[in-house]
C-alpha cells in the first residue's frame, strides 16, 4: 500500500516527522531557555540573536514555539492514542460480537455523543484544574465514540467476508481471528484514526490554551502564546503569527497524509 | 413509508430527550467535582463558622447531591435556572439574553453558510478535476480546515479591522445602535465561523458531485445532448445532496462549540463567552444554566439535521 501513497501524503508524513524531531532536540537546538525574560527586550523584531523576536515579557519566540510543540505533539499523540487504542478495542469488538451488547454501547455512545466536546472539556478542566495528564485523559476519551464507529463499520465490512468465516470454521481462537485476519484489514482505517484524531486534538487543546485552561505554565502552549499575544498585535505580530503557522501547518500536514492513506484504500478497495 | 419516518423520529425524539437528561445529570456531576463546597466559595476564607452554617442551610448543602440535583432539575423545569453567585441575581436572564445574541450570530453564519459552501462545492464540480481551478478550491479548503477558528479570527481582526479600520476589532453587539452597527460589528465573527466551516461541506460536495458525474445516467444524459448546466443542476445535484445535508448538518453541530471560542475572540456577549467567563468565576448555577442550555441546543440540531436527512434521502430510510 505504502508504494501507492500520493506524494501530497509523503510530504505530509515528512513534516510530522520533522515537527517531532524538533521537538525532541528542542533544549539542544532552542537558542534560550523558554522562559529567559530579557528584561527591557519587549517585542524585539526578528535579529540575530532572537530569530522570530521577543513576546510581551521579553521572552525568545523561538525558543517558546520549539517547547510548545513538544507540548503539543506530546498532549495531541497521547490523546490520539487513547482514543484509537479504546475505540479501536472496542469497536472491534462490537463489530464482531454485534447483537444486544453493540446495540446497547452503540446507544449509551450516541448519549455521550450528544454533550458538545468543548464543553464537556472546559466543565471537567474548569472543575478538577488543568493539568496536562487531565486535558490528554479528556481530549482521548472525548473522541473514543467517533473512533468506536469507524472501526466498528470497518470491521462490520470484512466481518462476513469468506475469509472471516473460513477462519472461524477451522476453529480458530477468537484471538488468533482478530490478530490474523481482523487487524491487517482494519489498520488502514486505525491509521487513518490515528492521523485525524491528532489533528483534531492538536487543535483542541490549543483551543483550550487559548480559553485560558491549557496546561498550566511553565509550559509553552502555541493556543496560550497566541492568546497572550493577541492583545498586543499592535506591537509586534511575531508572537501571534509564530505559534498559529506552527499549528496550522502541524493540521495541515496531519491532514493530507490522511487523505493520502484515505485515497490508496479506496484504490485498493476497488 | 411515513409510518416508518414517523417512527423513526419518534425513537429520534425520545433519545434526544434522554441524552438531555443524561447531559444535565453530567453537568451537575461535574460542578459538584469542584474542591470546596459553595458555602466556602462565597464567604471566602475567613468566614465564620455560623454563617457558613447558615449559608449551607440557606443552599441545602447539607442534602446529599441526588437530592440537590432533583431540586435544580425541578427548578429547571418551572424556568428557574437559581441565583447567580457572583451578580446575586437570578441566572434565567442572563442566559436568555446572551443566548439571544448567541442564537442571531450563529443564524447569520448558518444562513451564510449553506448557500456559499454547496454553490463553492458546484462551482468547483463544475471545472476540470484536477484542473488549476480545482487544485486552488482544494488548497483553500485545506488551509480553512486546518487553521484553527481562533487563528482566523485572529489574523482577520488584526487586518481588516486594526490594519485597514474597517470593522471594530470587538463585537460590542449590546453597544451598538441600529441595524447597520450591529451588522458591521456581526460580519467579522460570522466571516470567521463561515472560513472554519466552508472547506468541509465544500470537499464534500465536490467528491460526491465527482462521484455522480461519473455515472452512467450522467453519461447518458450528456449523450442526450441536454446542455451541461442542465445536467449539472438537475440530473447530478439532486443525488450529490445528501453528503452535503450530512456535512453541513455535522457543521451546525460543531458552530455549538466554534462559537464558544469566537465569542471569546470577537468579546461577543453570547452564551458561550458567559459559560467561559462562568467556569473560571466557579459560578456553578450559571455555568449549569449556561451548559444545558447550549447543549440543549447542540441536541436539537442534531435531532433536527437528522430529520432532514430522512426527509430528504428516503434511500437511507430502506435499509
Amino acid at each position: 500500500m505504502a508504494r501507492r501513497l500520493p506524494r501530497t501524503a509523503w510530504f505530509g508524513a515528512a513534516v510530522v516527522v520533522a515537527y517531532a524531531v524538533l521537538s525532541v532536540a528542542a533544549p539542544w537546538l532552542a537558542p534560550h531557555a523558554p522562559d529567559e525574560v530579557f528584561v527591557g527586550g519587549t517585542f524585539e523584531p526578528p535579529s540575530a540573536e532572537f530569530w522570530l523576536g521577543t513576546d510581551n515579557l521579553g521572552r525568545d519566540v523561538l525558543s517558546r514555539v520549539l517547547y510548545g510543540g513538544r507540548t503539543v505533539l506530546l498532549l495531541a499523540g497521547s490523546a490520539s492514542a487513547i482514543s484509537v487504542a479504546v475505540g479501536g478495542i472496542l469497536g472491534m469488538f462490537l463489530g464482531l460480537r454485534r447483537g444486544v451488547v453493540d446495540q446497547a454501547v452503540m446507544r449509551l455512545l450516541d448519549v455521550a455523543m450528544s454533550v458538545p466536546p468543548i464543553i464537556f472539556a472546559l466543565l471537567l478542566i474548569g472543575a478538577l484544574g488543568p493539568s496536562a495528564p487531565l486535558i490528554v485523559l479528556v481530549v482521548g476519551l472525548l473522541f473514543v465514540p467517533n473512533v468506536t464507529r469507524v472501526i466498528r463499520a470497518a470491521t462490520l465490512s470484512v466481518a462476513g467476508e469468506d475469509f472471516i468465516l473460513a477462519a472461524r470454521a477451522r476453529g480458530e481462537s477468537r484471538a488468533a481471528i482478530v490478530l490474523r485476519e481482523l487487524l491487517p484489514n482494519v489498520a488502514g482505517a486505525l491509521i487513518t484514526e490515528v492521523s485525524i484524531r491528532t489533528g483534531f486534538a492538536a487543535i483542541f487543546i490549543s483551543g483550550l490554551g487559548f480559553l485560558g485552561f491549557g496546561p498550566p505554565p511553565p509550559a509553552p502552549d502555541w493556543g496560550i502564546m497566541i492568546n497572550e499575544g493577541r492583545s498586543t498585535i499592535d506591537a509586534s505580530v511575531w508572537p501571534v503569527v509564530a505559534p498559529a503557522v506552527c499549528l496550522a501547518l502541524l493540521v495541515m500536514s496531519l491532514n493530507l497524509f490522511t487523505d493520502g492513506v484515505g485515497r490508496a484504500i479506496d484504490r485498493t478497495a476497488r | 413509508m411515513t409510518r416508518a419516518l414517523l417512527r423513526l423520529i419518534g425513537a429520534r425524539l425520545l433519545l434526544s430527550g434522554l441524552s438531555l437528561l443524561a447531559v444535565s445529570a453530567i453537568v451537575f456531576a461535574v460542578m459538584e467535582a469542584l474542591p470546596g463546597d459553595t458555602a466556602q466559595r462565597l464567604l471566602g476564607r475567613d468566614a465564620t463558622v455560623q454563617a457558613l452554617a447558615v449559608l449551607r442551610a440557606q443552599l441545602h448543602l447539607e442534602q446529599p447531591a441526588w437530592a440537590r440535583y432533583g431540586d435544580w432539575l425541578g427548578g429547571v423545569l418551572h424556568g428557574d435556572f437559581g441565583t447567580s453567585l457572583v451578580a446575586r441575581r437570578p441566572v434565567l436572564p442572563y442566559i436568555a439574553g446572551h443566548f439571544g445574541y448567541s442564537l442571531l450570530l450563529g443564524g447569520l453564519a448558518l444562513a451564510l453558510h449553506i448557500p456559499l459552501s454547496v454553490s463553492l462545492g458546484l462551482f468547483g464540480a463544475a471545472t476540470r478535476r484536477d484542473g488549476p481551478i480545482d487544485a486552488m478550491i482544494s488548497a483553500v479548503a485545506l488551509l480553512g480546515m486546518s487553521a484553527p477558528e481562533f487563528v482566523i479570527g485572529i489574523f482577520l481582526v488584526s487586518i481588516l479591522a486594526t490594519t485597514l479600520g474597517w470593522f471594530p476589532p470587538l463585537a460590542l453587539i449590546d453597544q451598538a445602535h441600529g441595524p447597520l452597527e450591529v451588522a458591521r460589528t456581526l460580519l467579522l465573527p460570522v466571516l470567521t465561523l463561515n472560513f472554519a466551516m466552508t472547506a468541509y461541506v465544500l470537499r464534500q460536495t465536490r467528491n460526491a458531485m465527482f462521484d455522480v458525474l461519473r455515472s452512467d445516467y450522467v453519461r447518458l444524459a450528456v449523450l442526450r445532448g441536454l446542455p451541461p448546466r442542465h445536467v449539472l443542476l438537475r440530473h447530478a445535484l439532486p443525488n450529490a445532496l445528501a453528503p452535503a445535508i450530512n456535512a453541513i448538518a455535522l457543521n451546525a453541530g460543531w458552530l455549538v462549540g466554534g462559537i464558544v471560542v469566537v465569542e471569546v475572540v470577537f468579546n461577543y456577549p453570547g452564551l458561550g463567552r458567559l459559560l467561559v467567563e462562568s467556569i473560571s468565576f466557579h459560578d456553578v448555577p450559571m455555568v449549569l444554566g449556561a451548559a444545558l442550555v447550549l447543549s440543549a441546543t447542540y441536541i436539537a440540531i442534531n435531532l433536527a439535521a437528522d430529520v432532514a436527512l430522512m426527509l430528504l434521502t428516503p434511500k437511507l430510510l430502506v435499509r
